[in-house]
């Protein structure tokens, strides 16, 4: 068999790519059709900008959900022959080919890049709902009672941010840190959020119909404590909440780095929000903090919340890439991006496509997650 | 320019079509507008928000955005078509030939700037003035504008002053061209009423002498009584009706215009004997306006077939001076019938006491230095405030804003604890319980009903998850579905269709959320209502029909209600008692008569002659108010009103400056906090008359206080 010339190796990607075409014009075209009854979700389909950068990134998501039917090859196998071979080389002994060629270890890259959009959108969302959560759950005090509660949590936020990223990831992941315990406990403290967050959510709000409360605060807690037990401990009894113990740290200092800014536009928003009349109508029929914190003022300021998250999760896709890059974190097998650049970086000058292929699939969610995030930022100006 | 003949217009509107195209659709906000300023005059615009007024003033301006668009006519200046006009001549015309004043002084200052250095700049940059002679002359403007000081006015930034004195600026910065035409739109929207009238008066008596044509924008039928000459009623989109100020509020020849005034509580309605008569229904958005005639749908007179069937024009009243109306039953209706009385209802009396204060003060403490190190002040926001409230009774707190009136409140509703005295609500003191540790029952049974419908609502809650949110506090039904029927039976109370149950507030108008802000008020059965400024910012015409609603669930439910306001004109018509305060202080208690008729306090007095009257036949003696109100912080010694009062002097001793005036009881349980005596006091004449018609159709001054 010949070697693929450029034209039909994006051919042949392209066929790869069916599911997700299909499922984009799906998407695509029952958005446009119900925007009008879809609020700021739908509003994002009247910006050309929003439209590109939702095509973008539902791309890779799509491309991450059906990434078993997409890749050509195993993303672990390695095939002797094909070390370092180029783009469009066709596999003997099959009639297929590594169509963006093949790394150092002889492994397809196509299928590589396919498969690390999972990891990818896995580790990078989850650590920013995380992080969201915590920078909520501390942010909304802060700003609503304000005092020597905001002063103290504003200062400690001030201190994680003042500190150089990078140098706090090595400290994390350096063996000697680690054996003091000092991720874990972060991960303790820093996993606990999420569970308080959601039971003082619906405790809020179903206090007053104790049956109800007791209910969905158990089914809460009792699902969050378990997740928590096997993500912050692995000693779940179960073993289906589990953490691979680099990815933890990876994870952790993640989130420790990204809380203290969502943190600070939380408190932001809240100080505005606070002087409103339904705040003060709620205060005059005799709410709780929380439920007024919550269901009252977070609600309200989701806008700019959604725009950050947007922007968040691309920045936290380039933190893990560039902890990968430093060989911190995921395992070296991983299809992830950020280490997928770093092994192939030292045969750039020769090989330069396992390296360069996983770097533009990068920029590329990263463009689409800014350009997503302009548009709903334009879109809910408006009006 | 040279070719203009001063006999002509200067402003002249024709046919004057504008739209604004948004994404989904084309919004013809103006249609069909006509109206022309003779030179030296000064025409009024008036009409509900929305109507478009400001889109007419922007048009002149030719200032509409990217959205809008001039769809047809024309607008003449001194002769020349400003819609055909380019950029560069545009610039040239504002600023030196029109000058715009917004209802926000703040938006037309700029923050960083001198006020000198900011009202130099126009002379210079429009007639090529040198720097020393324009400085020169906005030190002359400033001391037109009639602020005190004006050399340190001129080197003092924006925020420095209050904002009457920023609004005297704005004037100030568009008088420096020396403009011809001056359009003012809602300028004193955002201002007290003291402030408003000083800043009436001087938009008047400027205009007398610089003799500048003015376009004024408001929606306040009195102050365009006070200032115009001629006036144009505008209704979605259209002008429905102008003419003189005197023809068109004393022969009205349009249905919205005479609604308009039935709407409005002027000296003489009575909540029970002669209610306010709302307007029905609500105003069209531009995109669903009816066929034929615009108001059809809540006029009166309405003719099936005949108003809805052909577009109406603008038809002349012949015999009088340039008057015109837009309604096509005009010569048919009877102008003179009385209106229709709904329905007139008991005046309840007052029952057991509910709610008695006594002695109570707040006092906050505040740090001047930037880093919360320099001295602490206190605030004295509420000083010594005592008084009774009964079932059945309104209360009215009156007074200009900072003057303690919003604490109270906070106070009473246990957002914030007294620094002392007690508050006794049916007999147990809550005035050291914060609303936390208040139990539900005393929670639900005093709510409040709050001032800004844009804000009152959760924007991302629907109506009904807000309404079923308070009974579910309130502990009120023992299931979802209770609740639910609860939370509908609201809705019908407050008037208001079951559908708004689904809606997200953004969907409501501004009298239909302060609606549902009432139904949540009730939700809990509430005896005690205060509402603070539930109108003052919703339409004349919906005004009326929240206030109704509000005294007719008074009715039914024997609440009291504490009803704060800055408006003597609401205040007179539907309270049964009123409370003046100035400073934190209680200047004046006492029933509605005895307050709105001699003798007053000096600052009551003042505050009523404030007021704008849509009323030709009251005739109003003005007192100037100097100056702007005390900063709290800085409290003056003895009577809180002495920097500005015009009866001191009658006081021997400096007493005013030196003692504070003890509260004088008279006659009837009327208070008084002054030390002007009895006789002094009885000297005092009424600051409204009514002059009456004699039969040569002279006016006279006569008919005593009303
Ligand atoms: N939390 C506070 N801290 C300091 N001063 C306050 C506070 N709340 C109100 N004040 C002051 O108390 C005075 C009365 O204010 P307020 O009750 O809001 O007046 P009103 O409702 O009549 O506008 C004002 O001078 C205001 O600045
Ligand atoms: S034309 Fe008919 S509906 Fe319109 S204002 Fe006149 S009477 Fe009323
Ligand atoms: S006490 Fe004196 S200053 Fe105060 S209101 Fe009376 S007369 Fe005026
Ligand atoms: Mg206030």
């Amino acid at each position: 068999m010949d070697s693929l010339s450029w034209p039909l190796i994006f051919a042949k990607m392209a066929v790869q790519f069916w599911p997700v075409w299909a499922a984009l014009i799906v998407t695509v075209a029952l958005s446009l059709h119900f925007r009008r009854r879809l609020g700021l979700y739908g509003k994002l389909f009247d910006s050309t900008v929003g439209i590109l950068g939702f095509v973008i990134v539902m791309f890779w998501v799509f491309t991450a959900i059906f990434a078993d039917l997409i890749i050509t090859f195993d993303p672990l196998a390695q095939i002797s022959q094909m070390k370092n071979v180029s783009p469009g080389t066709p596999v003997p002994g099959s009639d297929a080919w590594y169509l963006l060629g093949g790394d150092h270890l002889a492994r397809d890259v196509f299928s590589r890049v396919v498969m690390g959009a999972r990891r990818v959108l896995t580790i990078a969302p989850a650590a920013t709902v995380i992080a969201f959560m915590v920078g909520i759950t501390l942010g909304l005090p802060a700003g609503y009672f304000g005092g020597k509660l905001d002063t103290g949590l504003s200062f400690i936020a001030n201190l994680v941010l003042a500190f150089p990223v990078i140098l706090l990831f090595y400290l994390l992941v350096t063996p000697e840190i680690r054996q003091t315990g000092v991720p874990v406990v972060l991960a303790a403290i820093l996993f606990l959020f999420p569970v308080i967050f959601v039971s003082v959510l619906l405790n809020s709000r179903y206090f007053t119909t104790p049956a109800k409360r007791n209910l969905y605060v158990g089914v809460a807690l009792a699902l969050g404590l378990w997740a928590y037990s096997g993500l912050a401990f692995n000693a779940d009894p179960t073993g289906l909440w589990s953490m691979d113990p680099n990815l933890l740290n990876v994870f952790v200092s993640v989130v420790f780095v990204n809380a203290p800014t969502v943190f600070r536009i939380v408190r932001g928003i809240v100080m505005d929000l606070k002087s409103r009349d339904y705040v003060a109508a709620g205060q005059t029929r005799g709410e709780g903090p929380w439920y007024i914190m919550l269901w009252e003022i977070l609600p309200n300021a989701r806008g700019p919340l959604i725009v950050d998250f947007c922007l968040r999760i691309g920045y936290t896709t380039i933190l893990l890439g560039t902890l990968g890059f430093f060989g911190l974190g995921v395992s070296p097998e991983s299809p992830d991006w950020g280490s997928t650049i770093d092994d192939g970086r030292r045969l750039l000058s020769i090989y330069p496509h396992p390296a360069v292929v996983p770097a533009l699939a990068l920029m590329s969610l990263v463009l689409g997650l800014n350009l997503l995030a302009d548009g709903l930022r334009e879109e809910s100006m408006r009006d | 320019m040279t070719d203009w003949d001063p006999s002509k217009p200067i402003l002249e509107i024709e046919n004057l079509s504008i739209s604004f195209f948004t994404r989904t659709r084309e919004i013809p906000a103006v249609m069909d507008f006509s109206c022309s300023v003779m030179p030296g005059e000064a025409m009024g615009l008036v009409g509900e928000s929305g109507c478009g007024k400001s889109t007419v003033a922007l048009a002149v301006m030719r200032d509409l955005g990217r959205t809008g668009r001039i769809t047809g006519g024309h607008i003449r200046f001194k002769g020349r078509d400003l819609t055909t006009l380019t950029e560069e001549e545009l610039r040239h015309i504002r600023g030196s030939e029109i000058a715009m004043i917004y209802q926000e002084p703040m938006a037309s200052l700029n923050p960083a700037m001198r006020i000198g250095d900011q009202l130099a700049e126009v002379p210079m940059l429009h007639q090529g003035m040198a720097r020393a002679e324009a400085l020169k002359r906005a030190r002359e403007i400033v001391a037109d504008v009639r602020l005190p000081d004006p050399d340190r006015i001129l080197r003092a930034y924006p925020h420095q002053l209050s904002g009457g004195q920023q609004q005297r600026i704005v004037i100030a910065m568009a008088l420096m061209a020396k403009p011809a035409l001056l359009i003012l739109d809602e300028p004193t929207t955002a201002l007290d009423v003291t402030v408003e009238a000083g800043i009436v008066d001087l938009v008047k008596e400027l205009g007398e002498k610089y003799g500048t044509s003015m376009l004024f924008i408001s929606h306040n039928l009195g102050l365009i009584l006070d200032v115009c000459d001629r006036l144009c009623v505008m209704y979605s989109g259209e002008a429905v009706e102008t003419g003189t100020v005197h023809e068109v509020f004393d022969q009205m020849r349009h249905p919205y215009t005479q609604a308009l005034f039935r709407s409005i509580p002027l000296p003489g309605a009575d909540k029970n004997a002669s209610p306010l008569i709302a307007i029905p229904g609500n105003f069209p958005l531009p995109h669903e306006r009816p066929p034929g005639c615009n108001f059809g749908p809540r006029c009166d007179y309405f003719r099936d077939g005949f108003c809805n069937a052909t577009e109406v024009p603008m038809e002349a009243v012949p015999g009088h001076d340039r008057h015109a109306t837009r309604c096509l039953r005009w010569p048919e209706i009877d102008w003179n019938a009385p209106p229709k009385i709904g329905r007139v209802t008991e005046k309840r009396p007052p029952g057991r006491l509910v709610l008695k204060m006594e002695d109570l003060k707040k006092y906050y403490e505040v740090s001047s230095g930037a880093f919360g190190g320099g001295a602490e002040k206190v605030v004295k926001a509420n000083e010594s405030l005592s008084f009774e409230a009964h079932e059945n009774e309104t209360l009215a707190i009156v007074g200009e804003s900072g003057c303690g009136k919003s604490t109270f409140a906070k106070v009473l509703m246990g957002l914030e604890t007294a620094t002392s005295g007690s508050i006794m609500l049916f007999d147990e003191n809550v005035q050291d319980t914060p609303i936390q540790a208040r139990n539900t029952d005393t929670v639900s049974k005093l709510q409040m009903v709050f001032q800004n419908p844009f804000d009152t609502l959760n924007p991302s809650m629907t109506v009904g998850r807000q309404i079923i949110r308070a009974l579910e506090i309130f502990q009120k039904g023992n299931s979802d579905a209770e609740r639910e029927e609860m939370m509908l039976h609201l809705l019908d109370m407050v008037k208001l269709p079951r559908a708004f149950a689904e809606r997200m507030p953004r969907q409501l108008s501004g009298g239909q959320k302060q609606r549902v802000g009432i139904a949540r008020a009730f939700a809990g059965g509430a005896k005690v209502v205060v509402a603070d400024e539930p109108v003052s910012a919703l339409d004349v015409s919906v005004q009326a029909a929240v206030t109704d609603l509000l005294m007719d669930i008074q009715r039914e439910n024997h609440t009291t209600l504490l009803f704060i306001s800055h408006d003597l004109s609401i205040v007179r018509y539907l309270s049964d008692r009123v409370m003046v305060m100035y400073l934190g202080h209680v200047v004046e208690l006492g029933t509605t008569d005895q307050v709105f008729a001699p003798p007053y306090h000096p600052y009551t007095e003042a505050l009523l002659s404030a007021v704008p009257i849509a009323d030709t036949r009251v005739k109003k003696r003005r007192i100037v108010l100097e100056g702007d109100i005390p900063s709290a912080m800085n409290p003056p010694p003895g009577c809180p009103f002495q920097t500005r009062c015009r009866w001191k002097r009658l006081v021997p001793d400096a007493k005013c400056e030196t003692q504070m005036p003890p509260v004088k009881v008279l006659a009837g349980g009327h208070q008084i906090k002054c030390h002007l005596t009895d006789a002094q006091l009885a000297q005092m004449e009424p600051v409204l008359t009514r002059v009456t018609d004699s039969a040569g159709g002279t006016g006279g001054a006569s008919g005593g206080s009303i």
